[in-house]
């Protein structure tokens, strides 16, 4: 599905329709060149899910997670790789210990500085920032008919 | 007292060996990752890539800042236990508990913004230019001093009453400072880390060149935002050169880089002195990994001196003196982890070694 938007609110109400599809689990990546909004698209999702502090950019620090309280949903773990520049730098992140975990969502800014295949995705958005901003969003999980939504 | 000060809590390795003697800090060692001439005797080399891979530096460190094999002449164990990646605090952290455990030393956890706080107590008072009468001995800050820390991973406003006792009065909401920086000079080309490329071919342009956004300079509150300037940046380098980033050159990238890094400077100093004006400090202490940038400097210092001109030292407002550390001491190093920590160490504030965790999130206050 392809989004316009013309501000960080509209943004926000586009993470947070998507925010409604979430069952805990999946895997987000987030693409998209330097100011396209995918820290604030993930800023949407954490508000969405119930996260009332700054959602800062995880540039620098990697990893950021932030703990909500949903039913099944019970951590956003907020990764960004855009300082990795060799794959020898993500094994000691020691992140697949918690990607994919079912009260996890894990949304992943630059998931392309890990080598293809080290992370498997159940989302993609691709980010652009022009005017207006534009997100597409794939899902690439199987169609699931009838799987309940528990949010 | 000595003291020896590890720091792993992002790019940099770092190890020192810090005294203080009758009141007088002194940086007996200080050894980091990205400046050590050890690459012989570690067998070449080290590539590029482990630059971050603090294990198989800490070590050739340790040998290299020579402490006896027993501890012999070392007081105290000190270590930055938080913020930062968790992996790599786990390489310092678990290094100094080892040792003084081993030792039977007394371990002191620091907080690395401490750290960068306590790097100016290093450095002596920066006397005005034109005033030669630097006074005897080194000037410390008074408290209460305003704190303005900015790194890659960092921009906060930070209300030091005394030592130790710390208040976050406002930070950035998006993007830190050095990461704008870094994020630019990729834009423009530029190679990392960023700040200092920016700073040094920004001499060349015009910082009016270009109004970029000051982004929340005029909100009232002390805190920052710097991911819209990063995306101003972008946007006007889209629109001056669509097809190919590549073809802006010299004068263009030039009024680039110092129309932006004017407008973070701008708004960093704007926020200071609106904190300035909301606490009334007796020092302001400028630090982290972009308090180098020598604009940031002046600009800060030019702002708190003609705030206070006029104003004598026995009228109600007493003049604010601004502390900047060495530039050596701006980046990650562990001397500034020792200071901090033979500060805590003086205070009698020890942690159990078998109990000192990494926290990725430690807090100030
Ligand atoms: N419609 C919009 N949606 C999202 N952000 C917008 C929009 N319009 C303007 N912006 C601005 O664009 C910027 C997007 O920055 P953001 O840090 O979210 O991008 P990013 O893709 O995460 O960048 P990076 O690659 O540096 O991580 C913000 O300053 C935001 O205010
Ligand atoms: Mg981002």
């Amino acid at each position: 599905m392809r989004y316009e938007s013309h501000n960080e609110e509209e943004t926000k109400k586009i993470a947070a329709d998507f925010v409604r599809d979430l069952q805990g689990g999946e895997v987000v990546f987030l693409s998209g060149e330097l100011g396209s909004g995918k820290t604030t698209f993930v800023r949407g999702i954490a508000e969405a899910l119930g996260f009332h502090e700054p959602v800062r950019s995880p540039s620098f620090t990697i990893v950021n997670r932030y703990p909500v309280e949903n039913v099944n949903i019970k951590q956003i773990l907020h990764v960004d790789f855009y300082r990795i520049d060799d794959a020898s730098e993500i094994p000691p992140l020691a992140l697949e210990e918690e990607i994919g975990q079912p009260d996890t969502v894990t949304c992943i800014e630059w998931p392309e500085k890990a080598p293809s295949g080290m992370f498997v995705a159940t989302h993609q958005i691709i980010c652009h920032g022009g005017d207006p901003y534009v997100f597409t969003i794939t899902s690439l999980l199987p169609q699931r008919e009838g799987f309940p939504r528990l949010l | 007292m000595r003291i020896l000060a590890i720091e792993t809590s992002c790019d940099e390795t770092s190890i020192a060996v810090v005294s203080l003697t009758n009141g007088v800090f002194a940086i007996e060692k200080n050894i980091t990752s990205s400046q050590a001439k050890i690459h012989a005797q570690y067998g070449g080399v080290v590539p590029e890539v482990a630059a971050r891979e603090h294990a198989a530096w800490i070590i050739p460190l340790l040998q290299e800042v020579d402490v006896a094999h027993d501890g012999a002449g070392i007081d105290a164990v000190a270590v930055t236990a938080g913020p930062g990646l968790v992996p790599a605090l786990r390489v310092g952290v678990e290094l100094a508990k080892s040792l003084a455990w081993a030792w039977d030393k007394p371990l002191v956890a620091v907080n690395h913004l401490e750290g960068h706080i306590y790097s100016v107590w290093l450095s002596e008072f920066q006397a005005p230019s034109g005033a030669c009468d630097r006074p005897e001995g080194r000037l410390k800050p008074m408290f209460p001093a305003l704190c303005l820390l900015v790194s890659g991973g960092h921009t906060e406003l930070i209300l030091m009453r005394d030592h130790g006792q710390y208040e976050l009065l406002g930070m950035t909401r998006d993007d830190a400072a050095g990461e704008a920086f870094d994020k630019v000079a990729k834009l423009l080309g530029l190679p990392y880390p960023g700040g200092p490329q920016i700073s040094k071919v920004a001499l060349e342009g015009d910082a009016q060149a270009i109004a970029f956004p000051r982004p929340m300079i005029d909100s009232d509150n002390v805190d920052f935002s710097f991911a819209g300037l990063k995306t101003a940046v972008r946007v006007y380098l889209d629109s001056v050169s669509p097809l190919s980033k590549g073809e802006l050159r010299g004068v263009a990238v030039a009024n680039v880089a110092a129309s932006f890094q004017q407008a973070v400077v701008d708004t960093l100093v704007a926020k200071t002195m609106r904190a300035v004006q909301q606490t009334q400090p007796a020092s302001v202490i400028l630090s982290g990994g972009v308090s180098a940038n020598l604009r940031l400097r002046q600009a800060l210092s030019d702002a708190i001196q003609s705030r206070f001109s006029g104003v004598s030292s026995d009228g109600d407002e007493a003049p604010v003196k601004l502390f900047v550390p060495d530039l050596s001491l701006t980046g990650d190093n562990a001397a500034m982890i020792g200071v901090a920590g033979l500060m805590k160490a003086a205070r009698g504030e020890f942690v159990d070694p078998l109990s000192l965790k990494a926290d990725p999130n430690l807090r100030l206050a």
